[in-house]
Parts: C-alpha cells; sequence; structure tokens
C-alpha cells in the first residue's frame, strides 16, 4: 500500500510540474474536478467499508464451503459465479475465504469462476466506486459486458483440467 | 434526492451489519470489525486523493486527439489490446483505478476500451495476481485462472461494443 501511494503522488508531481511548465492555468480547475470527485466518495467510502467489513464477517462461510465442495461441473461453476459477485472486501479479505472453500473440498472450476466473478462483478466494488464515478449508462454497459465472464472461465478451467 | 437515498442506504447497511455483528458475536467482534475498516480508510485515503488528482490532471492535459492518436480506430482490435496491456499493468486498488478509469472516460476515450481496461485491471492485475494470489491461493490455482482470463478482456470490450448499441447515449458524447 505504502509503494502504491508513493507511486501515486509521484505521479502527481511530475504532472503538476508538466503542467506549472506548460499550462500553469489548469491547476485551479483541477483542484475543483479533484474535489468534486472526492466529494462523491466522501461519505459512501467510511460507511460502505464498514458495512463491508461486519457482512464479511457475518458470511456463511461453511455452508457455502459445502455447497461448492459437493458440486462440480456447471452447477458449482454457476454457483461460485453467483458467490463471488457477493463476496465482499479486498483480495486480503477474499483470498483467504477462497483458501477455505478450497480446504473444504472445492474443485477447481467453480473456484476459478468465483475469483473471477469476483473480480469483474463485485457489488461492493460497483456501489462504492464504480456506479458515483462513472455513472448508470456506463455501469450497465460494463456488467453486462461482463456478466458471462465467470462462467467462461469456470468452463475453460473445467476443460483444461480435463 | 438520490445521494441521500444511496447513503441512507449504505448507513442502513453499515447498522444492520454491526448490529448482528453485535447479537451473533458480541461487543469484541464489532470493536475489531470497526477498528479494521477505519484502519483500512486510512491506508486508502491517501492513495484515493493522489488518484483523483492523477485524474483531473489527465482531463485537463491530454486531449481527446492525442489519446485517439496511440489508440488508433477506437473500436479496432489494436485499441483493445493496448486497453488489455494497460489494465493489466494498472497497478493498486479500486480507490486509485476508477479515479483512473474516470479521467480516461472524460478525456474521451471510448466506452468498450474502458471495459476492457478494467476487466483487464481486475483480472490480470500483475500486482494483484503476484502479491495477493500467489501468496494466499498459491500457484497452482493462479496459474489456471490466470491462463483462462488472458482472453476475457478483449471478450468484454467486443460484448460492450454491441452492448452500446441498446444503450444509447444521453447526449452526443456518451457521457451519462
Amino acid at each position: 500500500m505504502l509503494a502504491g501511494t508513493i507511486a501515486v503522488w509521484v505521479f502527481v508531481a511530475a504532472l503538476a510540474l508538466y503542467a506549472q511548465v506548460h499550462r500553469p492555468k489548469v491547476h485551479k480547475e483541477v483542484l475543483k474536478i479533484a474535489l468534486r470527485q472526492f466529494k462523491l466518495l466522501a461519505f459512501r467510502l467510511p460507511l460502505a467499508l464498514v458495512a463491508a467489513g461486519a457482512l464479511t464477517l457475518l458470511l456463511p462461510q461453511n455452508f457455502i464451503a459445502a455447497k461448492l465442495g459437493g458440486t462440480s461441473g456447471l452447477e458449482g461453476i454457476v454457483l461460485g459465479s453467483l458467490f463471488g459477485a457477493i463476496l465482499p472486501g479486498g483480495p486480503y479479505v477474499a483470498f483467504p475465504i477462497v483458501v477455505l472453500l478450497m480446504k473444504s473440498g472445492a474443485t477447481a472450476a467453480p473456484l476459478v469462476a468465483l475469483v473471477t466473478s469476483w473480480s469483474v462483478l463485485a457489488i461492493h466494488r460497483i456501489l462504492i466506486y464504480e456506479m458515483p464515478l462513472m455513472g448508470g449508462r456506463f455501469v450497465t454497459i460494463r456488467v453486462a459486458s461482463s456478466l458471462l465472464l465467470p462462467p467462461i472461465a469456470g468452463i475453460l478451467a473445467g476443460a483444461l483440467l480435463g | 434526492m438520490r445521494t441521500l437515498i444511496e447513503y441512507s442506504i449504505f448507513a442502513a447497511l453499515a447498522v444492520v451489519g454491526l448490529a448482528t455483528l453485535f447479537a451473533l458475536q458480541g461487543p469484541g467482534a464489532v470493536g475489531d470489525s470497526v477498528a479494521g475498516s477505519i484502519t483500512l480508510l486510512l491506508e486508502i485515503a491517501p492513495l484515493l486523493i493522489g488518484a483523483l488528482l492523477v485524474s483531473a490532471y489527465m482531463q485537463q492535459l491530454v486531449s481527446r486527439e492525442r489519446f485517439a492518436r496511440i489508440l488508433g480506430d477506437q473500436a479496432g482490435l489494436r485499441g483493445l489490446l493496448i486497453a488489455c496491456v494497460a489494465g493489466a499493468l494498472t497497478p493498486g486498488g479500486p480507490y486509485a483505478a476508477f479515479p483512473l478509469v474516470m479521467g480516461f472516460y472524460r478525456a474521451g476515450i471510448s466506452l468498450p476500451l474502458l471495459v476492457t481496461y478494467i476487466v483487464a485491471w481486475s483480472l490480470l492485475g500483475v500486482q494483484r495476481a503476484l502479491v495477493w494470489e500467489l501468496a494466499i491461493l498459491g500457484h497452482h490455482l493462479m496459474i489456471i485462472r490466470y491462463v483462462v482470463a488472458l482472453p476475457l478482456p478483449i471478450i468484454a470490450g467486443l460484448i460492450a461494443r454491441q452492448a452500446m448499441k441498446l444503450f444509447p447515449a444521453a447526449d452526443a458524447r456518451g457521457k451519462a
């Protein structure tokens, strides 16, 4: 996280310097734009992080592990896709849950569908970041274009593994 | 009004989540959960603010024409491939990536390219795959997952090209 933060601020400094040299008038407009976007997230983000944190602890992990562990084939892939979309939290929260499912006997194809679904469809990420920043039309098209990806990934993984 | 409703939903989710946690696991679990979320927020905030500034500078400094030159025909395969690689190389979580995507959108990058970019960032992100997935999930699952994910960003971009026709833009520039 620290390395990423430093990298972003180095980038900010470079852009500010470039602007200072070539178009010094943009600074003011930049601050205005950034502040407007910040306001979009300022209340949502803290509330959503608290909600996601609590909901993660409440997930019925054992129940889901049993469901995914017992099923294979298309049913498992569909279940994995659905579960991935509602799995909240960043990779440090989601991946340990996946490990738990793996240890409980879930096979690779449903897990690949699950991780893919969590990556492209996770509802918390859409609500917290994508919706306020990108707007309804963008999100609708983006999600519609991504709906089939988790089952495709699961089926491909199943085929690869024989 | 719409924002108010949205805030209420997030607040209600937080309250219900914490109340259930309290009922099932006691006050200790609630304290741990809230403390964890606050720590995460403090880690995210400086990165998010930096990313918003990068996004705003990009919107002001980079012209639509220049992007268009680099990407070629905005609907072509070349653009999709570049968007795919760029997405895979973009580090950081959603608090860093989505402000960038917004900057690209405002700078005139077409929607299918951004769909490919987002899907590539979320599925092929080199940083996340290496750091988290390899460390936690292990190489076996990670390699299979990564290999089957390789064509998906392009597929999503191609679908988005068609989906755009179903959801016409509210105005000529395609911003909704």
